[in-house]
This record gives structure tokens, sequence and C-alpha cells, in this order.
């Protein structure tokens, strides 16, 4: 009688259909547009980049996830994310074994050696870029004018520093002469692969803030912060610090506040942490703009205020236990 | 050309690294806490387990309390004689012998005589899993076989065999960790002997019921507790109980047992039990 | 449309038999009636082997405060008394009765309906407890207990459920079309005796249209409201419940009392009017059979001690490719290991379903989206309680609010990495209790 094989298991009994796949497939999505159009600013190569860094990314965490001995999840989407992420965030004409050297940067070294998907502390994605940054200085700052459906593998691409790397070289009145606002918005300026284009980064944000995977808190308290720093200065001194609305739409601000701070497993998960935590990344990337060595601070930013996540956590968790003590007290 | 950059660069940290380390030289000095040397050599001696057995929460703490009270009834199990006797040396006392024990699993249920109630797919512990219901194996008193005892011992005795756990009786200690680790309580401490039998069950069911959870269940017939000239055998609420003081290890028990799998078990390897009650 | 404030998801609502009228089971072979029907201690088994027993004879003694009596659910004889596996998945002591086929009640028991309002009140909580009436909702409360709270706490709210929203049951939904009387006849004898001051309500959720208005046009002259709630689960949970309907909100470590408020399940209701009126115990309710594994879904009212096996049969079989049977509704309910369990006071459904992300789904990493803490009507951050519970870190568990979940379930349904969060916080509760135990033995 007893013909059907019954499995015990505990309840709820009905899940939701999301899963660590549709989340990272969505966040993909997401970057879709500036992928799009980073192919057609930058050419066949930015596309041939983006897609052996996302190869190399999934190689890497496949090999991981076997060296480790884990059942193998390379493609849940956390790696394909990774790969698109870095993809985005280096110059077009970047040689591809630098970019082979990013993704194992970013798999084996920032995710895997912390234990893998979720226990991370730092962003890989950025860690590799900024390894990349301080590896190989001139290959990551020697970014390609935009020549669209351009078929050009970089043999002799024309090449110069960004808006913002004018803007700590040569001033204020170089940079806006290098750039309109509206060329900045579209992206027709140099840049990373995924920078370059506010427009198309704003339309995934937008998508991944429809599908509430990610919140406003942190992106707008980091480009708010930004916007109020730069802008302050900007009215005191007007000769040296360029007005807020080009540090929006310059570097990988919008990126890095949309894509990369917003990341959930670096990020704080309580409202006013995530408040915190945005206004730290702006501050220190408006900064580091203003004066500090580099010309673009948010990778740095991003990093330093990651390692300080966990003490946001531990300060909610404290509270929590506090609360709680203070209502088993009157009760 | 190289000098001019290698002997500043070498001499500026060399004196930084100096410094500091006659700061920290001179701190350790001034800081130093007065601890008594016997206990130093005390905590030397014992194991450095910290398994909690002796009832003190570390070997360290052990030490102390030894060395300021000279208590001589303090013992540790998983020292065993050889220690209380080094340790009555040093301390120039004699020190109680603490008697060895052992942990035992009293269930012989595995994977083959043991019948299932459905798959278990909830979290793989065995809390867990009693928590959810009786329990991957029919009898609600077996060993639950999900392992979740192992990470307890500090001694690494404990193993998991075809759904049932086994304990290294060479590596077991009886340090008594693993006992709070287990749901339906089937671990339990005995005295070590060379030749020790016990009952491996620990079902209170009414002998059918016994009988239709394991073939290797302890079903109450009164077979053992009649042909005992020691009167060593009583049973509790349908389960037979060997009172280890008063058995002789004669064996005559073992072979009236009309259970299929041998439940009252030997001080010897279960295969090797097995293996004697095939031939 | 009111709704409670924290928190909140929407599953699928799956009510396939809500249009199904309730069909009576007839008597099976066998009952197994369990001492084990409700919170508190079992009942103390008062039958010897192979007495004859009427219908509604008392069979199981309340031991304690917190217990409550056992009926026999037919006319027959004990067969035996034994441990046997009960839905919540554990032994319980059983009695087991053969039918004679007679269905007789005993004398005096189920009669025909007299005016309540000449009993005083100890005299109605006196019957309450003799019919062995327990929360019907799931939890399975005493309700003599319930109805008599410390003297220093005023009840001015009243509170009748009838949200049930567990995907799949529609058991309450089919009571409150078919027995408006009968509720809001309980629910005033329940408001009785609270002096008649307290305010009454019927809660019930947005897609029972039809149940909303048919209890409103029962209720309309009797000063009942009835409210009409959001559809969102946990809707049904007390101390939700009582936040939607009222606003207020039943802090960590209070009781509905507190606050001055008494739930009830709508079935409970039903059951004090028939202890009362009719002086008829809890032997038999209705049970919502349903799932995509089941031949015939249909809403049933069967006897209490009726075997899930009996029941399947009767509701055109189980097919093949059932790989999970659940007692009560999917986010809460227990998955049973055999078809023989049989169904007790608080069983209000019975689920045939093919779980196919059970065999694949294996727990990954806390990728800390932050949907469990969206989605928790307590307010607790379940992924914290769960990966410290998984760490058996115990020391300080408590204080992250442990004691405060319901265990409701809808921070495991909505985790995007599968961990079993509700199943980590009820070990973690289960070790830190046992600890307790241990320090204080």
């Amino acid at each position: 009688m007893e013909s059907v094989n019954l499995k015990v298991s505990n309840a709820p009994f009905v899940r939701s259909k999301d899963s660590i796949e549709s989340v990272m497939y969505n966040v993909a999505l997401a970057l879709a547009p500036a992928t799009v159009m980073s192919v057609y600013l930058f050419g066949m190569r930015a596309l041939v980049l983006t897609v052996v860094c996302i190869l190399s990314c999934i190689a890497f965490e496949w090999l991981m996830d076997k060296a480790r001995n884990k059942p193998n999840s390379c493609l849940d989407g956390s790696a394909l994310v990774t790969g698109l992420l870095l993809a985005l965030n280096v110059p077009a004409n970047l040689p591809l074994w630098m970019v082979v050297l990013g993704a194992f940067i970013a798999i084996v070294a920032t995710k895997h050696a912390f234990g893998g998907l979720g226990y991370n502390v730092f962003n890989p994605a950025l860690v590799a870029r900024v390894f990349l940054l301080i590896s190989f200085p001139a290959a990551m700052t020697n970014w390609p004018f935009p020549v669209p459906f351009s078929f050009d593998m970089m043999i002799d691409m024309e090449t110069g520093a960004s808006p913002l790397g004018i803007l700590k070289t040569d001033g204020v009145e170089a940079a806006l002469s290098s750039l309109s606002l509206m060329d900045g918005f579209y992206g027709r300026m140099t840049g990373s692969l995924g920078e370059t284009s506010t427009l198309a980064l704003l339309a995934g944000a937008l998508w991944l803030w429809y599908k509430k995977y990610i919140s406003m808190h942190i992106p707008l308290s980091l480009i708010g912060s930004v916007f109020l720093f730069t802008g302050l200065f900007h009215l005191i001194d007007p000769s040296t610090y360029a007005s807020p609305t080009f540090h929006m739409v310059t570097g990988g601000l919008i990126l890095g506040a949309f894509f990369m701070a917003t990341d959930m497993v670096t990020s704080p998960l309580s409202i006013r942490g995530q408040l915190l935590f945005g206004l730290g990344c702006g501050l220190l990337t408006a900064i580091i703009r203003l004066w500090g060595g580099y010309p673009e601070g948010i990778s740095f930013a991003i990093l330093i205020m990651n390692s300080v996540v966990p003490l946001i956590d531990r300060w909610d968790l404290n509270d929590r236990k506090a609360l709680n003590q203070k209502k088993l007290k009157t009760t | 050309m190289i000098s001019e950059a290698f002997i500043p660069a070498v001499a500026s940290l060399g004196s930084v690294a100096l410094t500091l380390g006659l700061i920290i030289f001179y701190v350790s000095k001034k800081f130093h806490v007065e601890e008594d040397p016997m206990v130093t050599i005390v905590n030397d001696i014992l194991p450095g387990v910290n398994c909690g057995a002796c009832g003190y929460p570390s070997c360290g703490q052990f030490a102390e309390v030894l060395v300021e009270t000279k208590d001589s009834s303090m013992t540790c199990p998983v020292g065993g004689t050889d220690l209380a006797a080094k340790l009555g040396d040093t301390l120039g006392i004699t020190m109680s012998e603490p008697k060895p024990i052992t942990a035992v699993v009293l269930c012989q249920g595995d994977n083959d005589t043991a019948r299932e109630t459905a798959e278990y797919l909830g979290i793989q512990d065995c809390w867990a899993a009693t928590q959810t219901y009786v329990g991957p194996k029919q009898c609600r008193y077996s060993c639950v076989g999900l392992g979740s005892c192992i990470a307890f011992c500090d001694f690494g005795a404990m193993r998991l065999e075809n759904g049932l756990i086994i304990i290294d009786k060479d590596r077991c200690t009886g340090c008594g960790a693993c006992i709070p680790a287990c749901p339906t309580g089937v671990i339990v401490m005995q005295e070590k002997k060379a030749e020790r039998y016990v009952i491996a069950c620990n079902s209170h069911d009414k002998g059918a019921a016994t009988k239709k959870a394991c073939d290797a269940g302890c079903i109450a017939c009164q077979k053992c507790v009649k042909v005992c000239d020691d009167d060593a055998i009583v049973i509790e609420n349908f389960l037979a109980k060997i009172i280890q003081e008063k058995c002789t290890s004669c064996g005559k028990c073992i072979e009236v047992c009309p259970t299929k799998v041998n439940c009252i078990l030997l001080e010897e390897d279960l295969k090797e039990a097995k293996q004697k009650k095939a031939s | 449309m009111k709704t409670f404030k924290t928190g909140g998801i929407h599953p699928p609502e799956s009510k396939f038999t809500e249009n199904i009228p309730v069909e009576l089971m007839p008597v099976p072979q066998e009952l197994a009636i369990s001492m084990n029907q409700h919170l508190g201690k079992p009942a103390k088994p008062v039958v010897k082997v192979g007495s004859e027993v009427k219908k509604g004879e008392l069979i199981g003694e309340a031991d304690g405060f917190i217990s409550a009596n056992v009926h026999a659910s037919t006319s027959g004889k004990v067969k035996s008394v034994k441990p046997h596996p009960h839905p919540g998945g554990h032994y319980a002591m059983t009695v087991f009765i053969t039918p004679d086929g007679q269905d007789e009640w005993a004398e005096g028991v189920n009669t025909d309906p007299v005016d309540w309002h000449r009993f005083s009140r100890e005299e109605i909580i006196g019957k309450i407890k003799d019919a062995g009436i327990v929360g019907m909702g799931g939890a399975g409360f005493p309700t003599n207990v319930k109805l008599a709270p410390p003297p220093d706490k005023k009840i001015d709210t009243i509170i009748l459920n009838g949200a049930e929203c567990e995907p799949f049951l529609t058991a309450d939904h089919r009571l409150m079309l078919e027995s408006p009387e009968e509720i809001v006849e309980g629910l005033n004898i329940i408001t009785s005796l609270f002096g008649g001051e307290a305010r009454a309500y019927i809660g019930i959720e947005s897609n029972k249209k039809d149940a909303i208005e048919t209890l409103t046009s029962q209720a309309s002259s009797k000063g009942i409201e009835v409210v009409s709630l959001k559809t969102k689960y946990p809707q049904g949970a007390e101390k939700q419940l009582i936040n939607a309907i009222t606003g207020r909100t039943i802090e960590p470590g209070e009781l509905p009392f507190d606050k001055g408020c008494l739930v009830q399940n709508i079935a409970t209701a039903v059951a004090v009017y028939e202890a009362v009126c009719k002086n008829k115990p809890l032997v038999d309710r209705i049970v919502t059979v349903s799932g995509l594994e089941i031949g015939k879904p249909k809403n049933i009212r069967a006897l209490v001690g009726t075997s899930f096996r009996d029941i399947s049969l009767f509701c055109g079989n189980l097919k093949e490719s059932t790989n999970q049977i659940i007692s009560g509704g999917p986010m809460m309910g227990k998955a049973v290991y055999t078809l023989d369990v049989p169904i007790v006071k608080t069983t209000s459904g019975i689920l045939f379903i093919n779980n196919a992300g059970i065999e694949k789904a294996r727990e990954r990493a806390c990728i800390r989206c932050g949907k469990c803490v969206d989605v928790c009507p307590q307010g607790l951050a379940p992924w914290l309680l769960a990966n410290i519970a998984q760490l058996r870190e115990f020391d300080e568990i408590q204080l992250l609010g442990l004691a405060n979940c319901t265990e409701c379930g809808s921070c495991t349904y909505v985790c995007p990495s599968k961990r079993e969060l509700v199943h980590w916080i009820k070990y973690a509760k289960a070790l830190v209790n046992n600890r307790q135990k241990r320090k204080s033995a």
C-alpha cells in the first residue's frame, strides 16, 4: 500500500521562485544597457574584453569549487556578474592577459579566499580593478576615445586621459572644455567600458529598483553626499573645483553607486547602516577626487567602506540586543 | 649609488625596530604577572585538551586549583592513572585514581537493521531531526544516525558508519562531552572493563513494537535474566540492563539472546562481534 | 482595508476547494484517538481495553491546568491503548476504537439547543472545559483556560479569527458560509463572559467576499463588526490580527490579554456554542483535503481519530507522484512520514503535494539580501538568528528576539539562498530550552 515515497522536511513547503540565480541574472540584465552602450562606443574590442572577462571569472569559479570540494556553482550567476562588472570597470584597450589576471584576483583572492559567495568582505570586482590600477597604472589610465561601432582591435587607437584625469592634472577649465555635459550623460567620453554612459546605467538601475533587488538608500546617499561636498567647494572656489554636475557624469560614480556599492554581500542591511555607508563612500570619493593623488576615488572609497561594514552590522546587532534587553526587563 | 638608498633605509627601519623591541622588553618585564611556577609545571603535565571532563573549563584552571588546594580527589579522566601518578609525584601527594570510563552507544540499529520512517531532508543534524519528527528511524529511542555528536568529541573517537555511531574505545577518554550532544540519550558512560557485556539497546517500547521498529532491539523476552547465575540482568520498562558490578562476563546471556544481530556486546569491535556470532 | 503594519508576504492562494460544500465523511473502520490533541500535558486515558464506549463519552481526562479532555468520536469498543504516531511527528498515547456502526451518542450528550443565557459564567466555562474544547486554528490551547484570563487583565476586544491566511486551506471559509448563525451565537457566548462591555469583531481576509457578506448580514444587528482584512500572510496570526483590527501591538513577552484582547478561531466559536447549548464535546471538525496530488480535493467533516489513509481513499486516492503529505497548511504545517496517522482536533487540512524543489534544494550561503528582514511580521532579522544558530552560539541569541519568532515561515518563503531559516530558529529554541533545563536541574 505504501507505494508513495514520502519525504520529511520542515515548513514552509512552498517557496518563492526567487533564487540566487534569479537575483544575479537580473543584475546582469540591468547591466546590459551599459554593456551594449560600451560596444557601441568602443567597438568590438569591448565585446571581446567583456566576454573574456566573464568566461575567465566563470572558469576560476569552477576551478575554486573543485579545489575546495564544494558543489559546483559556477553558473549561479555571481561569477557572471563579477566578470561583467570588472569588464565595465576597465579601459577598452586593456591587454587581455591583464583582464584574466583581474578575474583571478576577483574570484580567487577576494571571493573564495574569504569563504566564497556570501562571505567576502570586499567587492571582488572592485578589488580586482584597484589591483590592476595599482599594478599597471599606465595601461589602466590610458583611456581610448569612443569610436562608435569600431572593429578596431586596439592596435593603434587614439587614447588620452579621462575627463577626471584632465581635471586632476590640468584644472577645471581644461576639463570642462574636453567635455560637454550632454556628452557625459550619453557617454561620448573617454573612460572605462561601463562608466561612460550615465543614461544606460540609470536605466539598468531603475530596473533593479523596480524588481526590488536594490534599495535607493545607498545610491542616493552616496551621490547626494558627493554632490553636496563637491558643490560646497565649487561654490567656495569655482576656478579650482569643478561643478557638482560635472562630477555626477564623469568617472565611475554612477556605476559605483548603483552597482558596486549596492552589492548585497558587502553592504549593510539596515536602513540606517546603508545611509551611513553611502555617506561614507560619497565623502571619501569626493575627498579623493578633490585632493587625492588619484583622479577617481570611488573604487577606493567603496573598498574602505566595505571594511567598515562589519562594524556597522555590529552596531545594529548591539542596538537590537539593547532594545530586546530593555523589552525583556520591562515585561 | 645603491648604498645611498640602502643605508638610510636600513638604518631608519632598523632603529625603529630596535626601539620597539626595547619597549616591548621593558613592558614585558614591568607588567609581568607573578605566577606560581608550579602551576606552569602542572599545566604542562596535563593533556591540554580543555575538554571539561574534570569539571573545570580548562586544563589551566584545573592546574591552578590543584596547586592551590592540593585536593587529592581531583581527577583528570583523560589522563587516567598514569597522569594521576605523575601529578602525585610532582606535588608530593597521593592523587586518587580516576575510574577509567568510556562512552557507549546503546543502539545497534544501523541502516540494515533499523526500519526507516521516511527520507529526512531537513537540516542534517540529530537535534533538528528529532525536533521535526521521530527521526529517520522508526524507533524513537535510537541513535538518529546523522552524526551531530561527532563534532563534540575532542579526541576523534566517534565515527558514523552505516547510519550508526561507533565509538573507538581506544580513543575515548570518558570526558562526557558527547552526552549532551545526543537528543535521544542513547550514549551513556560506563566503566572500562576488559570484557564488558552491555545490552546495546535503548528502546522502552513493548517487545512487539520494538521488533517492528528494529531487528536488533531488546524485546524483553527475559531469556537472559533467567540464564544469568549472578542476577546481573534486570528488566526495566521493557528493556534489559546488565548491572556491571555483578556481571562476571561468563557469556551465557549472549548465547540465548534471540534477536538477529547480537544486542549484547563485548568490549570488542562491532565487526568482530558479528563475525563471532556468525561463526 | 485594514492590515498589519510590519512585513508579510502574498504566496499563491491555491484555494481550489473554496466552492466545494462540506461533505460528511462516513464513520471509518477504525479510529485512533490521540491523547495529545492540545497544548500542554496529554490527557490520561480513562478507559480500559475491551470496554464499550458511546459517542461523546470521556476517554481521556485532562491532566493538569493546561490540558483538555478527550472524547470518543463514535460508539464502539476500545481495541487498544498504546503509543502511536501523531501528525505532529512524534508518538502519543492513543486510544483505538473499533466502531460498532451505530454512531450512538452518550446519554445527555448532543441534545437539542437550549438557551445559554440561563447559565452562569462559571457554568459556561465548566461546560467548555468538560467538552474538551481547544483552539482549532492549529495551536490547540485549551479554550476554558483562554477564556479565563487573570482577573487583573481587562478584556475589551474580542476577535474571531476568520482570516485563514494559509494557502490551500478553506475549512474556515466553508464554515463561515454554512454555519453563520452558530458562529455569531458562539461569539455572543464568549462576549458574555466579559461583562458585555467588550467590543466584538470578526476578521476575514478580503479573498473571501461571500463569507464577509454572509457574516455581515448575520452579525449586523448584534453589535458585531465584521472587518475585511487585506489578503496578506500571516494575517491570521494572533498578534498580526490584533494589530490589523485594533492597531495595538503585542510586545515581546506579552500575551493578547495584556493589551485587553482575546482571539478565538471561528471553528472554536462554533465548538463553544455546541458545547454550551447542545452539550456536545469536540469530536469532529472540517478538514480541507487539497493539493495537486489528491484525486478529488474537497472539504470534509471527519471524526477525530480518522486516519489520513482513510481520508485519502475517501478523496479519490493520492497519486504516485506524491512526495509529501502535509498536516495543516503549507506555511506552518508538518510533513507526516506515514499515512497511518490520525487527525486531531487541530488538523485544519491535509495536503498531498509533489514538492519538486525538496530533492534538489540545498541551503546556500546567506547573500545578505535582506528580504527576510523586509517580510518578517515581528520585525526580526531571521538571517542573523539562523546564522548564529548554525554556528551554535546560543549565549546571546535570546537577546536577538529568538522568542518573538512566531515561526510563520515568511522569511524562509522569500529566501533566495533557500536557507531553512525557520528550522534553524526552531532548532535554536529547542537547544536554548534544553540548556536552561540542564542549568536549572
